[in-house]
């Protein structure tokens, strides 16, 4: 048995995922023609993924390391934003498991009044995966890292709960809620949204958001992005015009290719995330509850895309001069994870957005450096994505990397980290009082919608 | 044949589901059309060639074609009146 399961694992994930693919959707009753087609486009997904990391690398890689050279700065690790992420996830062997683990949990507390919130968006799984595969990968045990992203499904279900009246205040969109790993960011925000309140003036600061947005909105654009970053690198990579230019179109080519590579991932996933949506609704019919869904209906508000594209200098500077941080930014650049949290968080008052978004920097770019290490790891494993030898990759800009760190250290206590429980001790503190003010602001919240 | 457009973050997952769902619809009720899902960053170069456009995201801001929720298609919750009024949309 194990032979053939080490067989099947050698195979590489375009071929094992595939072939997972196409049980898991038999055992949800598709079609065998849906669930072949299916399954064969999460392959290509994946092995269209590795081609583009392979020629983002080739085009990236020499010019990071002349970047490194010519400035002495140890930026080695290069982040790759999520969509690369998401395909190194789900490539993990044990990645299907995440899926009946976050249901059964879900209809669970819902059986039990423990949440109000019915999370159908099961495309953001992958960030429970990817918390397992770190946290395994951290503390050697497949065990801890299932424990953990099990912890985080519960906590994003009760952060729907604490999140939901102030979004619908804030979107007009009633009997939805956002259980998406990002928000659960605002434990550490909230408290330090709260200390902003004893600064004069802040309260009274008006600011068009809408039409910042119409001036700043061209940067947000993904291939516009990635040729300034492009530039941004070969500045400090001392290159000639010709190939900074070169550089630069092949950055905003990669950066506009990965989310479109990515969407091959969803297509391939979307019969089984409708299969198992349509099994968690049937078991709660009539009863009053939220969906859950994924973060865009935030999308619309300006302030999310403002925050975002004004804390682009401050993320290269703060790379730049950071001690201990390895990470060069570059496909997670435009911190949404950040600032649709923050949005919420905040209110949409924009100074307190920018303000926290320059606060809350380092934690994004340090947990991305802590966390290089396994994600590299990974996917040297999974094995058809090439990473130079001197290179590592990650993330910055992580959905949760306060909970990723956290608890990935407290379950390492298994290798004696201790100090990963002096750190839980310090959560599960921020994070009652992070409770208790969040009860009050959906009260208030409550009563400004006239439900109360 | 009309175009709908759907947009989210990042034109990859929310916009997706809610873009093969409509496409599903449209089948079924025989609504010749063609369903894009595109990233909400690059929504002004797209919006020029579309028909309609489905919001996942709400804001203020009009771009002079009609505009509907898309957020029925992903709760199911009056999902069909959404749809009678798109086609209704599309028979003009």
């Amino acid at each position: 048995m194990k032979e053939v399961i080490n067989y099947i694992l050698d195979l590489g994930p375009a071929v094992f995922l595939p072939l997972i693919m196409i049980i898991v959707g038999l055992i949800v009753r598709m079609k065998f023609s849906t669930a072949f087609s299916s399954a064969l486009t999460l392959g290509v997904a994946f092995l269209g993924m590795s081609v583009v990391i392979d020629f983002m690398f080739d085009a990236i890689g020499p010019a990071s390391e002349a970047f490194v050279n010519n400035t002495g700065l140890q930026l080695n690790i290069l982040d790759l934003g999520w969509p690369p992420n998401a395909a190194i996830a789900w490539a993990w062997p044990y990645a299907f498991f995440m899926f009946p683990i976050q249901i059964v949990i879900n209809l669970l507390m819902l059986g039990f009044n423990k949440t109000n919130c019915l999370n159908l968006d099961l495309w953001n799984v992958w960030n429970k995966i990817f918390t397992a595969v770190i946290v395994s990968g951290i503390t050697n045990s497949l065990a801890m890292g299932f424990i953990v992203a099990s912890i985080e499904v519960v906590l994003e279900l009760k952060n729907a709960d604490l999140t939901q009246k102030q979004i619908q205040r804030m979107t007009g969109i009633p009997g939805i809620a956002l259980p998406h790993s990002m928000a659960l960011t605002a434990v550490v925000l909230a408290p330090l949204n709260r200390l902003l309140d004893f600064i004069p003036g802040l309260k009274n600061v008006e600011i068009d958001a809408e039409s910042l947005k119409e001036k700043l909105g061209i940067f947000g654009e993904n291939h516009v992005m990635g040729f300034i970053i492009g530039i941004f690198i070969a500045l400090f990579a001392k290159y000639d015009l010709k190939s900074t230019l070169t550089l630069a179109v092949q950055a905003a080519t990669a950066l506009t290719l990965f989310p479109m590579v990515a969407t091959l991932f969803m297509k391939a996933l979307a019969p089984i995330s409708d299969a198992a949506g349509e099994f968690m609704k049937k078991r709660f019919p009539g009863k009053e509850i939220y969906i859950g869904l994924d973060w865009p209906f935030l999308a619309g508000q300006p302030e999310v895309w403002v925050t975002c594209i004004l804390l682009v200098p401050v993320i290269l500077l703060m790379a730049v001069i950071l001690p201990g941080n390895g990470v060069l930014p570059f496909g997670g650049i435009l911190n949404i994870c950040f600032a649709a949290t923050a949005l919420i968080v905040c209110n949409k008052n924009l100074v307190r957005m920018l303000i926290l978004g320059v606060i809350a920097t380092p934690l994004y770019l340090y947990v991305g450096t802590a966390f290089a290490p396994h994600i590299t790891n990974l996917a040297r494993q999974v094995g058809t994505i090439d990473i130079p030898v001197n290179q590592m990759i990650t993330w910055n800009g992580m959905e949760a990397p306060e909970f990723r760190y956290v608890f990935s250290r407290a379950a390492n206590i298994i290798n004696g980290d201790y100090f990963g429980l002096v750190l839980l001790a310090g959560y599960v503190a921020l994070y009652i009082w992070y409770f208790k003010h969040m009860k009050a602001r959906e009260a208030e919240a409550a009563k400004d919608l006239g439900l109360s | 044949m009309k175009t709908i457009i759907v947009a989210c973050g990042s034109g990859v997952a929310t916009s997706q589901t809610v873009a093969s769902k409509v496409d599903k619809l449209c089948k079924e009720r025989k609504i010749p059309a063609k369903v894009m899902a595109v990233d909400i960053k690059s929504l002004e170069q797209n919006i020029r060639i579309a028909d309609v456009y489905i919001s996942i995201a709400p804001s203020n801001k009009d771009y002079g074609i009609p505009t509907i929720s898309g957020i029925p298609f992903l709760t199911g919750v009056g999902m069909e009146e959404t749809m009678d009024q798109l086609e209704e949309i599309l028979k003009k």
